[in-house]
Formats: structure tokens, C-alpha cells, sequence
């Protein structure tokens, strides 16, 4: 290399470290990682800790499975194809922490991968409030397909956000809890945390009164505040309707499909 | 518990092996492993040095940094995908010099596309701006492969079997660009041959 080069040579180096001098990359850093990768934290729940994801568009994932962190990194590449980092966003986290705890706090959930009718299930399941249950023939009818029982179900089974959307909130046409995950018996002990009386609506999921002529789901806030000596179980629909009840408009009950 | 009761390893930390910040394959496996941090300390690694590839290629602020943000989401888009065994045998480095080249071409050919006069240099003029634009300006008359050649081995201050990596190209054809590079860099810069 003779003199000439290495002049030019030194102030191309020069160049380059100019380039990046006093240059912050603190933000685009973020910025990279914000767009190439969601983010993850765990969160205390009545189902134990639980790993949940957020994206730009809102929650994406939430489970209480995996044994450690690198076990749940590796499983959310294999399940979602996209890496994950710990979360930086302490507001989502303490959002998700409220909902767990059975606060109520609005959180954007990210659907963008759902079919239309699988977007109107979540969001049917997502206002049903804490403390009560409505059936799968219910969230059809509720979602535009009345007789979409099973296919409910099936959305239901693939919740990739449990408790954020309360999937568990959601039980049989006849009453019964039904399945939830692995462990049925999750369901019933997370119902009774939240205060609905299973094994009574096991055997009536509906009630009425004789003083309004009206039929509500049994955990409706209306159908709470009737009188003992008024309350008239009924085990389906049909039988209140045929006895002459009206279905409620507030919880507006359907005869299963 | 009392240090002196710590095994050796934890009381000798001084005198561990300190990490090369260039070296990638650890990161690699991490990556496969399912470390959370590894993305973090991929992007935090390589943002510098990329940047400063897009700014060689680009000669603007916005553009060099929208590049190398394309390229980071990319990668890790990528990264996602891919099954852990592929993660584990790459080279993360010479690959984001790869994917930053292709996003930074792309961002040319845009750009041409939009205007038939060349695109106006726009630089933070900082310290020492003069001297280094003009670098950069004669820089920018090379054809691309003289100009990659040229950045990866004096502003990037890679050595030649990683320029090979990054590029594609063979040593030889490396060291031919550096050298038919600074010859044309002489002429723009009207800079006499000098020997020793």
C-alpha cells in the first residue's frame, strides 16, 4: 500500500467513526426490537403464573405452562414463529396483573390472525362480567350463528388468552361446567373464586319470576336480586318459555339451538 | 455465606476471560436455546456497525437508520421462524451484513424510481463534517461492490475473511475491489500517487 492509500485509507476511518459518534441508538434499538419481536411477562393468576405476549396490535398469548423462561421462549417460536423478549411496558403488565386479580381494566387484544366469526366469539366472551356464565348456544347467537353451538366450543378450546378473554366464563347449554384445558376441574374452582354458584346452575341454569314474567340466565345481576319465595328454577329455555316467561332483555337468554 | 467460603470462580471474576463483543456464535446458540435476552443483546450488538454500513452506502441520517431498523425486523422476523438447530449454525454477524446490503439497495432502487435527478446528501453536520463528507462523497462515485469493499474494510475494519462472509465474494475479488477502490478514490479526491 503506498502514502496515498494510506491517507485515504485513515480517513475513511475516520469517516466511520464519525459516522456513529456521539450517536444514541438507545431509542432505534427499541425500535427494532418493538416491530421484530413481541414481548413477554409473567403475571401472578388464579391459575398460577402465567406468560403472557403483547404485539403492537395487543395481547396475543398467555399460558401458566411453562417450566422456565427458555422453555416458554422456545415454545412461543415453535407455536407463533416470532421471538420474544422481556417486556419493557410496565402499563400493559399491570393491566394484565388487575385482570387476573378480577379488577376490570380494558385491554386491546390482538385478533388479527382470527376469522371474522372467531373475532365476534372473543368479543361476545369478553363482556360477559365476572361472576356469571352463559351458555355456548348463547355466545352463537350472540356472535350472528345460533346454531353454531360446537363451533363456539371449539374457539372457545383454542383461547390463546385465558382469563383475559373468559373462556371459563362460558359453560354447557345444559348448565354443567363443561371442558377447560387439561383440568375441567380448573373451571369450577376458578367459577367459584369469582362467586357463581355451579352446582345450582348445574341443575337450573335459568330462573324467573312470577311478579315481572320474565326468564333470565341464573347469574344475570337481575335474576340475582329476585326474592327467594319468587325464584322458578328452570333447567332449558323451552320450558320457561312454554310456562310463559319472556327471556330477559338485559341477559336476553335463547333456547339452545 | 462468606466469600472466602464462595468456590474460586465467583471470587476470581477479574480474572475471567473477558467476552469479544464481536463474537457472535455464543449469541447464536443462546438464540436457539430460548434465552430472552439474546434478541436484546443481538440488535444492541450489531446496531453501531450496521448503521454505519447504511450511512457508507446511503449518506443520509433518516435513510441509514430506517435501513438498518428494515434489516433488524427482518432478521429477527426470521429468527422467529427459523428452527432452533438452523439458528444455532449461523453466522448472525456476516447474515446482517447481508440482509442490511439488500435493504439498502432496495431503498436505491426506491429512490431512483422516484427521482430522475440524484438524491440530495443530507447530513448532520457535526464535527469534523468537511473532511468526512468528502470521503463519503468520493466514495459514493465508486460502483457498489468498490464501495462495499472500501466500507467493510476501512470504515467497518473487518478483515478479509469476514468482508468474504458478509459478501459472498472470495478474498482475491475482495482485495481486487479495495484495490481498484482506492485507486478510483485517489482520482476523485485529486490526490497524487505518492511512494515511499
Amino acid at each position: 500500500m503506498n502514502v496515498s492509500d494510506e491517507r485515504i485509507a485513515a480517513m475513511l476511518r475516520e469517516a466511520g467513526e464519525d459516522i456513529t459518534a456521539k450517536k444514541d441508538f438507545g431509542p432505534l434499538v427499541e425500535r427494532s426490537l418493538a416491530d421484530g419481536a413481541d414481548a413477554f411477562f409473567t403475571a401472578g393468576s388464579p391459575l398460577g403464573t402465567m406468560y403472557v405476549v403483547f404485539g403492537p396490535r395487543g395481547v396475543k398469548y398467555a399460558t401458566p405452562h411453562p417450566a422456565s423462561e427458555e422453555d416458554f421462549v422456545r415454545h412461543y417460536g415453535e407455536t407463533f414463529g416470532r421471538l420474544v423478549v422481556p417486556s419493557e411496558d410496565d402499563a400493559m403488565s399491570e393491566k394484565i396483573s388487575a385482570i387476573f386479580e378480577g379488577e376490570k381494566a380494558e385491554v386491546a387484544v390482538d385478533l388479527s390472525d382470527k376469522t371474522p366469526f372467531q373475532r365476534r366469539v372473543m368479543e361476545v366472551v369478553s363482556r360477559i362480567p365476572r361472576g356469571e356464565v352463559r351458555p355456548y348456544g348463547w355466545v352463537a347467537e350472540e356472535a350472528g350463528a345460533p346454531r353454531a353451538s360446537r363451533a363456539v366450543g371449539s374457539v372457545m378450546a383454542k383461547n390463546p388468552v385465558p382469563l383475559i378473554v373468559p373462556c371459563h366464563r362460558v359453560i354447557r347449554n345444559d348448565g354443567k361446567t363443561g371442558n377447560y384445558g387439561f383440568d375441567p376441574e380448573r373451571k369450577v374452582r376458578l367459577l367459584e373464586r369469582e362467586g357463581v354458584p355451579v352446582e345450582e346452575i348445574a341443575k337450573a341454569p335459568y330462573v324467573a319470576t312470577p311478579t315481572t314474567g320474565i326468564v333470565c340466565h341464573a347469574t344475570c345481576r337481575n335474576a340475582r336480586r329476585i326474592k327467594r319465595e319468587n325464584r322458578r328454577p328452570f333447567r332449558s329455555m323451552s320450558a320457561a318459555v312454554d310456562a310463559g316467561f319472556r327471556p330477559c332483555k338485559v341477559c336476553r337468554p335463547v333456547a339452545a339451538a | 455465606m462468606k466469600l472466602s467460603t464462595l468456590p474460586a470462580c465467583y471470587t476470581n471474576m477479574e480474572t475471567m476471560p473477558k467476552a469479544d463483543p464481536r463474537k457472535t456464535d455464543s449469541l447464536a446458540e443462546r438464540l436457539a436455546d430460548g434465552d430472552p435476552l439474546a434478541p436484546r443483546d443481538l440488535v444492541e450488538r450489531h446496531h453501531a456497525e450496521l448503521y454505519r454500513y447504511a450511512f457508507a452506502m446511503l449518506r443520509d441520517v433518516h435513510a441509514s437508520e430506517d435501513a438498518v431498523h428494515d434489516a433488524f425486523v427482518k432478521a429477527l422476523e426470521a429468527l422467529g421462524r427459523y428452527s432452533s438447530e438452523r439458528v444455532r449454525g449461523m453466522s448472525l454477524r456476516a447474515w446482517l451484513y447481508r440482509i442490511t446490503l439488500n435493504v439498502v439497495r432496495n431503498r436505491v432502487k426506491k429512490n431512483r424510481e422516484v427521482a430522475v435527478e440524484e438524491v440530495p446528501v443530507v447530513v448532520e453536520k457535526e464535527g469534523g463534517g468537511e473532511r468526512f463528507m468528502d470521503a463519503l462523497d468520493a466514495l459514493g462515485g465508486l460502483t457498489e461492490k468498490q464501495r462495499v469493499a472500501l466500507a467493510l474494510r476501512y470504515m467497518l475494519d473487518l478483515p478479509y475473511a469476514e468482508i468474504s462472509d458478509a459478501t459472498g465474494w472470495n478474498e482475491n475479488t475482495v482485495k481486487t475491489h479495495v484495490r481498484r477502490g482506492l485507486k478510483n478514490m485517489r482520482v476523485r479526491m485529486n490526490i497524487e500517487e505518492e511512494t515511499k
